[in-house]
């Protein structure tokens, strides 16, 4: 009997063109939480789908208990203990809690299904996670937080021994993450093996007691999370040293460009007042669902505010669509690069002018030669790696993405940049290239408003934090006084005032 | 802002001929001269005058074709245009018998079928929720309702003064007007969807809504655009429909509308959204007349030559799936 719980050794899947996995190794000791790490396009999400019988790897072996297994499709992973939860829960919104957690092995007796039996077990499975929700509430009611515990749940139902959380916490906010830390904590007590991948430095000093790196389809190494600092993590993961994470520079704060007075919109946000000048970084936080993107949508005319006003350089702004703010220089960089950022299927170029193709335009025909030298030298100013403008942009990673969403940005007559969490499932070694990007901007003298979740980022970035709660403003920092505590107080203040709902 | 690795992307698009050789459109050209061959193989009157004579009162649908391209491209569809043909061929027929004079009737016809547009575009961009097949397949019944009941139930009305009408159905040796017409609009709506800043417009927003809305694009006032230019198109085919019956009646255009979506899917024109080209939907739109003059040649039931487009549709939307998963399955082996 082998002393690990899973084993993989030298797995190499080829796609057309593409090694991504090129003879890895892997190890999961029972009842361990291990942490897999590396870039966007490490090999990672490809990895996972070989352990769960997705893919099947040209070549390596694979051990269960020490048994060679070769899982010929997923329920060959699934009936042999091994669950995977996914950073966008695949459920079925209009069905209930239960439903979803038994889909595809309901409880039946006659070829009926036992509905009652099926609502009892199903919240005695939530009951164990400690799950504040009922078992017939509909999963698109519930948060993501909550669909991901039906996830759990389900896999739990499956009497699963190993599960694999794919980017968990992506989407979650600091105390739901804190609550999938205790979940966590309570799978490994019952002996639940688990793979967990992020790329949050936290969740992995929180919860794994070891850590393997993938880097470029390879395997880098597994360490113990005792002693490991972020320096050498991520230099396992990028392959060299990043010196700068946040390089701010230095710039002369101008005058005044945007300025947002008593905001209001009816369930989202109420009486928002904030200002930023040229050449400022206004950091904006807040837990998830705070009303930042809400307020910023509003002020760029994708929602409207009932109240409130907005000026420009002093002058009163009537923004009505989103096309009115680009006019007057307000960009906002959204938060979904693949829903409302870019237009997945779309070559680079294409999507670089969407925003600007009227201004190069002659007679209202479009001037696809100046569109072609325009895209490209755009797109290699923020320095995207990519082989030409005509690939689609879903075949770029998500950092890459991030990036034709700035030069789209850098394309038009800008004043403010609102960039709304463009670090969102972005690598490491991508983030700090974003960084560089926003100080360069900065220095440019554009007004600059960041939203952000991740605190680091915040602090290490802004000139003046807004920090938001429930939909009103709770707090202005300038940089100097602002700390991770302070930001988390103002986050919470009102949630904990008001109790949990 | 320099890039700072100095890598350079590449922004010189590949040879467009050969492109085109493997494209959908050169498929349906080829399509195209076999169905020519089976038809004059077929039918011992088909030849190029018998063609041009009959082709007319096909040719009128194809109009149809040209404002339903975009508004597939732009992911939606309008199911109302077999309606909106009825009621401005019911009402020009009216105003032609009330004495006003042809110029008139023209404007008239192309006018309520606008209106009819307008009613479409206005309920579409100020409810945006309301999903566009269930908003035309209403007023779908209310336009052809109010044909009936000018009409009279199962009514008819014929044009008296028939000149005008004869006039617009003539030809330039044996070249219908309609053909030229049809032809000149193609050309135009071709180059607005391909190569115009409104055209990329019209993509973007079949293929990614959010994203287009995001990107500064006035969605709302191109949907609202294209809606009303489907009904004065609908106007437009009903006074050739005219030219042809002399007459309107409570079934007048009835099914254009799937007509015209056959002639655009068949043309490589995708309901979802996003893909496909003027170019495309006139070809195939050709192919459709070319089979029903044909066939109608050797009095083959209109049913049977209905069968036949729709094997040919469902093979359209089968075929590049069997394609790809064919290659697929060689590459495996």
């Amino acid at each position: 009997m082998s002393e690990y719980i899973l084993e993989l050794k030298g797995i190499t899947k080829i796609f057309p063109g593409v090694k991504a996995l090129n003879n890895v190794q892997f190890q999961l000791l029972p009842g361990e939480v291990h942490a897999l790490m590396g870039e966007n396009g490490a090999g990672k999400s490809t990895f996972i789908k070989v352990i769960t019988g997705v893919h099947k790897a040209e070549e390596g072996e694979m051990f269960l208990d020490g048994q060679k297994v070769d899982f010929k499709g997923p329920k060959d992973a699934q009936e042999a203990g091994i669950a995977a939860v996914y950073q966008h829960p695949t459920s079925y919104p209009h069905l209930t809690v239960a439903e979803n957690i038994f889909m595809g092995h309901e409880i039946v007796k006659n070829h009926m299904i036992q509905w009652n039996a099926m609502y009892a077990e199903a919240n005695k499975l939530l009951e164990n996670l400690d799950a504040d929700f009922d078992a017939r509430a509909e999963m698109g009611t519930l948060s993501v937080a909550q669909q991901q515990m039906v996830e759990i749940a389900k896999a739990m139902s499956t009497n699963a021994r190993i599960i694999i959380l794919d980017e968990p916490t992506a989407s979650l906010t600091r105390s739901e993450s804190e609550k999938l830390y205790r979940l966590v904590d309570h799978l490994k007590e019952d002996g639940v093996s688990i793979i967990f991948i992020s790329h949050r430095f936290e969740d992995m000093y929180r919860l794994a007691s070891r850590v393997t790196v993938f880097r470029d389809s390879q395997y880098i190494g597994t360490y113990p999370v005792d002693g490991i600092t972020n320096e050498d993590l991520i230099k396992a993961m990028v392959g060299r040293e990043i010196t700068t994470m946040y390089p701010k520079p230095e710039v002369e704060i101008g005058r005044e460009m945007l300025r947002v007075e008593h905001l209001s919109r009816a369930g989202y946000f109420k009486d928002v007042s904030f200002s930023v000048r040229a050449g400022e970084i206004l950091g904006m936080t807040g837990l998830v669902g705070a009303g930042r993107t809400e307020v910023v949508e509003a002020v760029c005319g994708i929602t409207h505010a009932e109240e409130g006003k907005v000026y420009l350089e002093d002058e009163e702004l009537h923004i009505r669509k989103p096309a009115d703010a680009m006019q007057k220089g307000i960009i906002l960089l959204p938060e979904d690069r693949q829903k409302e950022g870019l237009i997945m299927s779309w070559g680079l170029g294409r999507n670089v002018t969407l925003p600007t193709m009227g201004k190069y335009a002659k007679h209202g025909l479009n001037d696809n030669k100046k569109e072609r030298e325009i895209s490209r030298d755009l797109l290699e100013s923020v320095d995207t790696k990519a082989v030409d403008i005509f690939q689609p942009a879903s075949s770029l990673s998500g950092g890459n993405q991030q990036k034709v969403v700035v030069a789209k940005a850098l394309g038009q007559e800008m004043k403010v940049v609102i960039m709304d969490e463009p670090t969102k499932g972005v690598d490491v070694g991508a983030k700090a290239e974003m960084y560089a990007i926003m100080g360069e901007l900065a220095k440019q003298g554009y007004a600059i408003i960041l939203i952000s979740s991740e605190m680091p980022e915040i602090l290490g970035m802004a000139n003046r934090i807004v920090v938001m709660c429930n939909g009103r403003k709770t707090g202005e920092l300038m940089r100097d006084e602002a700390t991770q505590e302070i930001i988390l107080d103002l986050s919470m203040e009102k949630a904990g005032r008001k109790g949990a709902d | 802002m320099a890039g700072k690795s100095g890598r350079s992307i590449n922004n010189v698009p590949e040879n467009p001929v050969k492109k085109m050789i493997f494209s959908w459109e050169g498929i349906l050209v080829l399509l195209l001269i076999a169905i020519n061959i089976f038809c004059s193989i077929f039918s011992e009157f088909y030849n190029l005058s018998s063609l041009l004579r009959q082709m007319p009162v096909y040719l009128a649908e194809v109009f149809l074709m040209l404002g339903m391209a975009f508004i597939l491209v732009m992911g939606e569809i309008d199911i109302s245009v077999g309606s909106i043909v009825c009621l401005s061929a019911t009402l020009a027929c009216l105003v032609s018998n009330a004495g006003v004079p042809f110029p008139a009737v023209f404007l008239i016809a192309l006018l309520v079928g606008t209106c009819c547009g307008i009613v479409n575009a206005l309920i579409l961009t100020n409810f945006q929720e309301l999903p566009p097949m269930i908003v035309t397949l209403s007023t779908q019944i209310i336009f052809r309702g109010i044909a009936e009941i000018v009409l009279g139930s199962g009514g008819s009305v014929s044009v008296t003064n028939t000149d005008g009408f004869r006039a617009i159905a003539g030809k330039v040796g044996q070249v219908p007007y309609i053909l030229f017409l049809v032809l000149i609009l193609a050309v135009i709506f071709a180059v607005i969807l391909g190569k115009s800043t409104f055209g990329r417009s019209v993509y973007a927003i079949g293929t990614n809504r959010l994203t287009a809305y995001y990107s500064g694009i006035n969605v709302q006032r191109v949907r609202f655009i294209i809606y009303t230019v489907m009904g004065t198109l609908c106007g437009l085919c009903a006074m050739f429909l005219i030219s042809n019956s002399y007459g309107a009646n409570t079934t007048t255009g009835e099914n254009f509308e799937m007509d015209a979506i056959a002639m655009a899917v068949f043309g490589g024109i995708m309901s979802t959204g996003g893909k496909g080209n003027i170019a495309g939907g006139v070809i195939s739109a050709i192919i459709i007349v070319c089979l029903r003059v044909g066939l109608g040649q050797r009095n083959v039931n209109a049913q049977v030559i209905l069968l036949i487009i729709g094997l040919l549709l469902i093979c359209t939307v089968g075929l590049p799936n069997l394609i790809k998963n064919a290659r697929q399955s060689l590459k495996k082996s």
